[in-house]
């Protein structure tokens, strides 16, 4: 399947015209717009500037990503803010050692616990997935190597506890295992108590998002807001890898981001748990009938959502050189503007990754061009909350219909995936307008049923628009 | 198609927004001056800003521009990465914490642009200047002026009620650490509250203010860490009834806030936190026409009460 996987992946990067075109027209308007440096250089198109603008968006682009395949399922995670600057003030205080440090980390164990065991939960589900998929049930040799894993893990944390209790200190790849694996715990709960307590994903992750804040400023200290990690006399230089550049220009956050980016689109694209995720959105009831997992699939989105949350809050530390309980309030509401301009629909079911990566860097970009050219910081809001309305105006009812003109514009590619299914790439396909037929099968997404079967129709939803 | 034409829509309106503010003003002016404010949500903060543009104003070589970091440190440093790509001559920074701006501090000045920090400080002493006021001291007056109306040193008893700032600002410490310096000395005074981070909010001091007054009979005087949270801690008191018991006494003095309060008898005092903002400008053109400025200038503080409040508002075009 491997051919025909990277011609999908490769068309729909080409072919997502009207979201790269709107990016492309504003990194024109930057450079117009943009002041020249006494040297003479356009200040927007300087590395500098551009490697500034890949490490701004970093942190929110991580959540994005794990937003988006929240939203795909058609639930939604309040709760990344706060799962964030837990991480964040978690990550300070494992980097740090004080008094207080010691206290917490006391209390460390039954987290590492609880980690420990969702981890152990969460590799059997997914092992149990790919099972399914391949039309078979649950293996006892699997079942053997989920609780193996299991068993690792608990045993690499236990380690990092004691070195944290021996050395003092965590050093750069203990915070970024152990910090991610508190998030994706959080997560896993949220899943949890959505899918098997019924509840809405929004009042859910809100109760989530203040309990998670007040548990980030308990771990924080007492009465401070801010734990710092570099106060000069214990700072933790390898530390300084996670904020520095490489070669002088790419930022390790925003290659963190890179990766991040990658690794969900392709997850999505080439998995069946991808598939799950679209169908999941497109029609709940109807993927449960054809005997998707929907519970698993859920519980797993809001995960790697925590963990992408947390995994951001360590990258957070390390920009701004301090753990913070509430580094991350709004944040929640900023990466859902970057997953509805980049096309993902609210309802679930529609979107991709590479939308959400063009949407983040579309809202970096603008706060750029903004700020460079000294806009007022009030117009500036009022010009953002404009650019997300007008996102979501273009993507529900195309701006073209909105002022009649329709018929003057009619050229639109086609997108789907479904017209070019079968290899065959041809120019005609790709002018077709979405046609009846075409929306029909959006509408059924499962109408073939069969848990066995590769979900196309669903396939061809996501990228319909 | 159709968010193309949006977008052009877009980008000509923002080329037209944008463009006579850099054609009209940025080659006339000599000096440009970056300010990043921590936020404009305070009006400490906004009276910062206005007396930062009212001094720049006043010399047409220099071309200030301020940003606003909306209480995001993310944002701040942010806008500060902005004005180093622009190479402004001077970074004027409030940040909004020590530890968060610290890093985007040392960029600034690596990138050879000299960086005068105000109010409050960064951790790092690679700066080129701070300007600020001293929170202790003010702590310590207002401190000095609770025990004297609680009695005198010695003597001095009452119940106290103190509202904090913020715990994660340095100026909310120093400004209880000052207090409790002096007001611990007495035996007779008593702290009737927990800590509770009420953010620099009226609102929020209320709410605190109107739940102690059901749970203390005896309250004497509240310390607010700001004018507006002793306010709201007046507001609930006199919707309780019990305004006339207690004195209330607050920090920062703005004319049209702290001293017009103090002037209507609504709170007892308040100590002068003067903004940074005019120093800021006046230090940063020093430093680029070379002169040599001190690494340190801590701007003095005052009691205003009854006694002084009405010849301050005159002063300021308010009396």
């Amino acid at each position: 399947m491997g051919s025909r996987v990277y011609a999908e992946v490769l068309s729909t990067f080409l072919l997502r015209t009207k979201l790269y075109w709107s990016l492309l027209i504003l990194l024109a308007v930057g450079i117009i717009t943009s002041p020249v440096s006494s040297k003479g250089v356009n200040i927007f198109l300087s590395t500098g500037n551009l490697s500034d603008v890949l490490r701004q968006v970093s942190n929110n682009g991580i959540v994005a990503v794990g937003m988006t395949l929240v939203i795909l399922t058609g639930g939604i995670d309040l709760s990344v803010g706060s799962i964030m600057a837990l991480g964040s003030v978690l990550c300070a205080m494992l980097l740090t050692h004080d008094e207080r440090t010691s206290a917490t980390l006391l209390s460390f164990p039954v987290l590492a616990a609880v980690c420990a065991f969702c981890t152990a939960w969460g590799a059997s589900h997914l092992m149990g997935l790919r099972d399914h998929a391949a039309g078979t049930k649950l293996s006892s040799a699997h079942r053997a190597l989920a609780t193996g894993l299991a068993g690792l893990v608990a045993a690499l944390g236990a380690w990092w506890l004691a070195a944290a209790q021996v050395q003092s200190k965590f050093g750069v790849i203990g915070v970024l295992i152990v910090v991610p694996a508190v998030g994706l715990a959080f997560g896993w709960f949220n899943g949890l108590i959505i899918t098997k307590g019924r509840l809405q994903p929004f009042i859910v992750t809100l109760a989530m998002m203040v309990g998670v804040l007040g548990i980030a400023r308990v771990v924080a200290g007492q009465d401070a807001a801010v734990h710092p990690v570099y106060t000069g006399t214990n700072a933790t230089e390898d530390f300084d890898i996670l904020r520095s550049l490489l070669y002088r220009i790419v930022p390790v956050p925003g290659l963190f981001f890179l990766a991040v980016v990658v690794l969900s689109a392709t997850l999505l694209r080439v998995t069946t748990f991808g598939r799950y995720v679209y169908a999941i959105g497109g029609n709940e009831q109807a993927a449960r009938l054809s005997g998707v997992e929907v519970d698993r699939v859920k519980i797993a989105v809001y995960a790697i959502s925590g963990f992408l949350a947390s995994l951001a809050g360590v990258l957070y530390t390390a920009q701004y050189r301090q753990g913070k309980p509430d580094a991350g309030v709004g944040m929640e509401l900023d990466a859902i503007a970057a997953v509805v301009i980049g096309g993902t629909s609210l309802m679930g079911g529609k979107g991709s990754i590479a939308g959400t990566f063009v949407g983040v860097l579309i809202f970096g970009f603008l706060s750029n061009i903004l700020q460079l050219n000294n806009i007022d910081s009030n117009t500036q809001l009022v010009l953002k909350g404009g650019i997300i309305l007008a996102a979501v105006l273009v993507q529900e009812r195309s701006l073209g219909d909105l002022l009649g003109l329709k018929y003057l514009f009619s050229w639109r590619p086609d997108h789907s995936i479904a017209a070019h299914a079968h290899h065959d790439f041809s120019p005609q396909q790709t002018v077709t307008p979405a046609s009846a037929t075409e929306r029909q099968l959006i509408d059924h997404p499962l109408h073939k049923g069969g848990s066995g079967q590769h979900l196309q129709p669903s396939n061809a939803k996501h990228d319909s628009n | 198609m159709e968010r193309r034409t949006f977008l052009k829509i877009t980008a000509s309106g923002l080329i037209m927004a944008a463009s006579p503010l850099r054609s009209a003003f940025a080659q006339a002016k000599k000096y440009r001056f970056g300010f990043s404010q921590s936020t404009t949500l305070e009006p400490w903060r906004v009276q910062f800003n206005k007396d930062m543009k009212r001094e720049a104003d006043m010399h047409p070589e220099v071309e200030l521009l301020i940003s606003d970091g909306q209480d995001k440190t993310e944002k701040q440093v942010a806008d500060v990465e902005n004005f180093i790509r622009q190479g402004v001559d001077v970074l004027l920074i409030s940040p909004k914490e020590s530890a968060g701006l610290t890093g985007v501090t040392l960029k600034a000045i690596e990138a050879g642009i000299p960086v005068v920090v105000l109010d409050r400080n960064v951790n790092t002493d690679k700066f080129t200047q701070f300007i600020g006021g001293d929170n202790v001291l003010i702590g310590r007056a207002v401190g000095e002026y609770a025990v004297k109306v609680l009695g005198g040193p010695g003597q001095a008893k009452g119940n106290v009620v103190e509202i904090w700032g913020g715990f994660g600002t340095q100026a909310s410490h120093d400004r209880s650490n000052g207090f409790h310096e002096i007001a611990d000395k007495e035996k007779g005074i008593k702290l009737v509250n927990e800590k509770i981070d009420c953010d620099w909010k009226q609102n929020k001091a209320y709410d605190l203010m109107a739940n102690l007054l059901k749970a203390h009979e005896e309250i004497d005087l509240v310390y607010g860490h700001n004018d507006p949270m002793a306010y709201g801690a007046y507001l609930a008191a006199k919707d309780a009834g019990r305004e006339k018991d207690i004195k209330f006494l607050g920090v920062d003095a703005i004319p049209n806030e702290g001293v017009q309060w103090v002037n209507k008898g609504q709170l007892t005092a308040t100590f002068l936190y003067a903004t940074p903002g005019a120093e800021g400008v006046r230090q940063a053109l020093k430093i680029v026409k070379g002169e040599k400025v001190p690494k340190t200038i801590t701007l003095p503080t005052a009691t205003v009460d009854k006694s002084n409040a009405m010849q301050i508002l005159k002063e300021n075009g308010l009396g």
